[in-house]
């Protein structure tokens, strides 16, 4: 079978698996689950690009689902967004194995797609995050070769995906890059690489993820309240055991996210989780024993360690990440530390396709059927939209409504939202919990206490427009909340319960209630200047366009083309595509 | 092209056997009500 032909089967596997697993969220409509919010009809606000003074989270995901929701139904693009993590995610893995056989790499392939960690985190929502997963395998096989002619193109290429999901994905991403190529000691040929020249892709690496990360780095740099860091954060984000194996045990198993509501439905008991384990082992075995890959074998493994490291870390030793958090408030980027286990995906992945090849070799095809089956029937709740989990609902027609009074007012002043807390059960979202969506669904400043509540801990707020509106909303009325520059309350929740006074009622529904404030100004906070902004975006923008600068390539096939190929010695040099 | 097809066919099988078990489980869910309304999650 020819190499395309590997890669379009790949492609349709994984497209069979993200079917299989969004089910009823495919369904018109939006799958709102934890940090999933898509909003129908988004536009550019300064919110999209970090400029209100609210830590960027959301730069530069939210832009390109707003760009893309410019050409096609936004309820689409978010379909769009999770069956391209699975097509990408069994794609990457399935060219990261060293075989020409077909089997192997769909081997590899599915258990990267299919695994607690991709269901978990698509239960909290993490789409941006899951985007920079399924290009990890890409990252691995590039970062090798950053010192090559056009390696650093390739890098590029290789972390646009992560560079759209933003902070959380491309710091994984980054990471396993900068490991990759300072741990890889072999080149394509199998020669040593001396330590002058794995610094030098090294240096190559951070400078190619910092003008990737400027899109927020920026905007989070310059944000007047600085940059925050709880350390009480650590112990709640800290990796939690979700088999019967302990936290590293399931952290091993590539589950163990902190948040115990999203671990998939009957994954943990005993049968299945031991099951997967003999299979998370047996695929490590068989990386460390026949994995002959010798450009990214130990980078990939080192990147593993490491990550796994790190993703024990708040669980192990709380004080030490506390500590960190407290000396540089950057490294709170590592209290949601299972997001590390990702590059032990990817060598869990390439094991069992390693693993499958051998038993083909060893003329025994059907272990190799079941290394392609065994992911999905030992984890067959995060089928059909996560046992259900994932639906597509409509937003209510109130939330419609309320939105046009709100956009076609020109007179100024924020949005307050009530009660006063970041995530909602809605029933119309069947009481699954989300991001309250209202920032993004209406086009104006929209303030929401971005306190956490994690069980019994509160995690303070940081927008300091929140801060500074908290009195106000524990007590509304429309003197204060003229003062404080509010022109509407919108409650979203509970509607009956909460009625600031003195406010005019404009709409009143079942699901949202909206009153305006009259007589408010337009709202002042400390902004992110925007000109620096605008030049970031610019230079990352330059950068990514710049990587993709050669005559007749595409997205995909560059990006297949930087796996090594399995025989370079049969073309001439010369003839070597540079993807 | 046959491996190919038999591994397609495989992740189907093993996706339509997934589908009925979550079925055969939800055949018996309410939607579930998660208290208290305005949590992130729990540990």
């Amino acid at each position: 079978m020819g190499k395309r032909w590997r890669h379009l089967v790949a492609a349709l596997t994984g497209l069979g698996l993200g079917l299989a697993a969004l089910g009823p969220g495919l369904a018109p409509g939006f799958v709102l689950s934890y940090d999933m919010v898509f909003t129908p009809d988004p536009a550019f606000t300064p919110m999209t690009f970090g400029l209100t003074g609210t830590v960027p989270r959301q730069v530069p995901s939210d832009a390109f689902v707003t760009a893309l929701a410019t050409v096609i139904p936004s309820d689409a693009v978010q379909k769009l967004v999770l069956l391209a993590i699975f097509v990408m995610a069994c794609m990457s893995a399935a060219s990261l194995v060293p075989s020409p056989r077909l089997l192997p790499r769909l081997a590899a392939g599915v258990c990267y797609a299919w695994n607690p960690f991709v269901a978990e985190r698509l239960l909290l929502g993490q789409w941006a995050l899951l985007l920079g997963y399924a290009a990890l395998p890409w990252v691995v096989a590039s970062a090798v070769r950053t010192c090559e002619r056009g390696g650093t193109r390739r890098l590029v290429r290789a972390l646009v995906l992560a560079a759209i999901g933003g902070f959380a994905a491309l710091a994984m991403s980054g990471l396993v890059a900068l490991v990759v190529a300072l741990a890889s000691s072999r080149s394509r040929g199998g020669e040593r690489v001396n330590g002058a020249e794995r610094l030098k892709g090294a240096v190559r690496v951070v400078g190619i993820v910092v003008v990737l990360s400027l899109p927020w780095l920026v905007p989070g740099a310059l944000r007047p309240a600085g940059v925050p860091g709880d350390g009480t954060a650590v112990d709640v984000f800290a990796a939690r055991a979700d088999t019967p194996f302990g936290v590293l045990g399931s952290l091993l198993t590539l589950g163990g996210i902190w948040n115990g509501e999203t671990v998939p439905r009957g994954y943990g008991t005993p049968v299945l989780a031991g099951f997967w384990l003999a299979v998370v082992l047996g695929s490590l075995f068989a990386y460390w024993k026949w994995c002959r890959e010798p450009e990214w074998r130990r980078g990939a493994a080192v990147a593993a360690a490491v990550g796994f490291v790190l993703a024990a870390l708040g669980a192990v030793a709380p004080p030490v990440l506390r500590g960190a958090v407290g000396l540089w408030s950057g490294f709170a980027v590592l209290r949601d530390g299972q997001q590390y286990v990702a590059p032990l995906a990817v060598v869990v992945a390439v094991g069992l396709g390693v693993a499958a090849d051998k038993a083909i070799g060893a003329r025994f095809p059907m272990i190799a059927v079941g290394a392609v089956a065994a992911p999905v029937l030992l984890l067959p709740t995060l089928a059909w939209g996560a046992a259900g989990d994932l639906r597509a609902v409509r937003y209510p027609a109130d939330w419609a409504r309320a939105r046009e009074i709100i956009n076609s007012d020109s007179a100024p002043g924020d949005v307050l939202v009530l009660p006063w807390a970041l995530y909602r059960s809605y029933p119309w979202n069947h009481g699954r919990r989300v991001l309250d969506p209202l920032p993004r669904y209406l086009h104006r400043r929209v303030v929401v206490n971005d306190a956490l509540i994690v069980g019994r801990t509160t995690i303070p707020a940081e927008d300091p427009r929140a801060i500074a509106l908290a009195l106000a909303a524990a007590h509304p009325d429309s003197a204060t909340l003229r003062d404080r520059d509010v022109r509407y309350v919108v409650v979203d929740a509970e509607t009956a319960k909460y009625r600031p006074i003195g406010a005019v009622p404009v709409l009143t529904g079942p699901d949202l209630a909206v009153y305006r404030v009259d007589g408010a100004k337009a709202g002042h906070e400390d902004r992110v200047p925007a000109a620096p902004v605008i030049v970031a975006w610019i230079a990352a923008s330059a950068v990514v366009f710049w990587s993709f600068l050669i005559p007749g390539t595409t997205l995909g096939l560059p990006l297949l083309g930087s796996i090594r190929r399995r025989s370079p010695d049969r073309l001439p040099h010369h003839s070597r595509r540079a993807p | 092209m046959r491996i190919a097809i038999a591994a397609l066919v495989g992740v189907l099988l093993a996706a339509g056997t997934s589908f009925g078990v979550v079925q055969l489980a939800n055949s018996s869910q309410k939607d579930p009500v998660i208290k208290p309304m305005y949590n992130y999650g729990a540990p």
